[in-house]
């Protein structure tokens, strides 16, 4: 019975170490981000995620790219161009490289992350402006991830398993510090997107920090389908609500 | 009273006109509104002590111009980045930096495969 019992405990950890079925190398997902003004909506930017391959002499991984640019028209008032990169295992997506590069209007900010996942700590490097170097190191709990792996590892729930209510918990660190964060699957809807008409997986995103505002008010809607493709998401931070609209997807896995 | 109304009007349409021009272009919808309906009352003020005054048809057409073109914008323009040269060289820069990084990293045999 002893036995038994083991090998079930067994069997569920070894499950629920997501495995990737759903992201392949060369797919890119454009999307359109709009922010709510006086209650009309205007596009701001263009969010890009995309998926490469980074080859060393030791191993192949998987880069996973997000960008965000304004739009031309936005570019005499407020400029964008933020990068976000992680380079993960492409099998589970545990993350060994991330780096954040952001430039907003006059705000600059590099980050990078150098994960050691036997010691379970990071090794960061933030550099800002005026150039100024700061390294610091920092333990993190097993299975902490960044941002950008997460966006991708929610792809790797089963949500079919999932009944509507259901929660995921994760940790992403963020500013070198560690975030618990939430997704709750709340059942599925047809949404008409610029892919066309998809069935979705509608899922509420909430955090441990304020970041993300409110209990239901950060939604995504991933497609039921085995991609599992972010194709719309609502958002409301401090400085306001917005949303997230697919416009094309290219390079789909199955 | 008809005075603040024209003064109303007159302002909502120059705020509606400066966003038209503007990237926020949409949002000049709010202010050319309130400008109609304050010019409105105005003018129905005005027509009932007889005189309209000139400015109140003004502000009219400089609702509709400002009306005008953010519709032309909603309809025309589109939205793209046209200018991302910035982002290139900074996603193969950091790509290259990245691929340095991660060999000096002790990883296992990980392949996509």
């Amino acid at each position: 019975m002893k036995y038994l019992l083991i090998l079930v405990i067994f069997l569920i950890s070894f499950s629920t170490k997501a495995q990737n079925n759903a992201i392949a190398t060369g797919e890119k997902l454009v999307y359109t981000a709009s922010y709510n003004m006086s209650g009309i909506l205007n596009e701001i930017a263009q969010v890009t995620m995309e998926t490469s391959e980074a080859k060393t002499s030791k191993a192949t991984l998987l880069r996973l790219k997000c960008t965000a640019t304004t739009y031309s028209k936005w570019d005499n008032f407020f400029k964008i161009v933020d990068l976000y990169e992680s380079y993960v295992n492409p099998k589970n997506l545990t993350p060994y490289l991330y780096k954040r590069d952001i430039n907003e209007g006059d705000y600059y900010k590099f980050m990078k992350y150098t994960f050691d996942h036997k010691t379970n700590t990071i090794k960061s490097q933030q550099r800002k402006k005026n150039n100024k170097e700061e390294n610091k190191n920092f333990s993190i709990n097993a299975g902490t991830k960044d941002i950008v792996s997460t966006l991708y590892n929610i792809r790797l729930f089963d949500y079919k398993a999932m009944s509507v209510g259901a929660k995921k918990s994760f940790t992403i660190v963020f500013d070198r510090e560690e975030i618990k964060a939430q997704v709750t699957y709340l059942g599925k809807e047809t949404l008409s997107t610029n892919i066309g008409k998809k069935e979705c997986y509608k899922l509420a995103i909430s955090s441990s920090e304020s970041v993300l505002q409110g209990k239901n008010n950060n939604l995504l809607w991933l497609t039921a389908d085995e991609n599992k493709i972010i194709v719309y998401g609502k958002f409301k931070i401090p400085v306001g609500n917005g949303e997230l609209k697919i416009k094309s997807a290219q390079g789909l896995k199955n | 009273m008809k005075r603040l109304f024209t003064i109303l009007a007159m302002t909502a349409a120059i705020i509606s006109v400066i966003l038209s021009v503007l990237p926020v272009s949409n949002l000049a919808i709010l202010p050319a509104i309130a400008s109609l309906l304050f010019g409105l009352t105005a003018f129905y003020l005005s027509k009932k002590t007889g005189e309209v005054k000139k400015i109140i048809q003004f502000t009219f057409l400089l609702t509709i111009v400002s009306l005008a073109i953010t519709t032309y914008k909603a309809v025309f323009t589109k939205t793209e980045v046209t200018n991302n040269t910035e982002l290139k060289e900074k996603e193969t820069e950091s790509k290259e930096n990245a691929i340095e990084d991660l060999e000096e990293l002790d990883l296992d045999d990980i392949s996509l495969d």
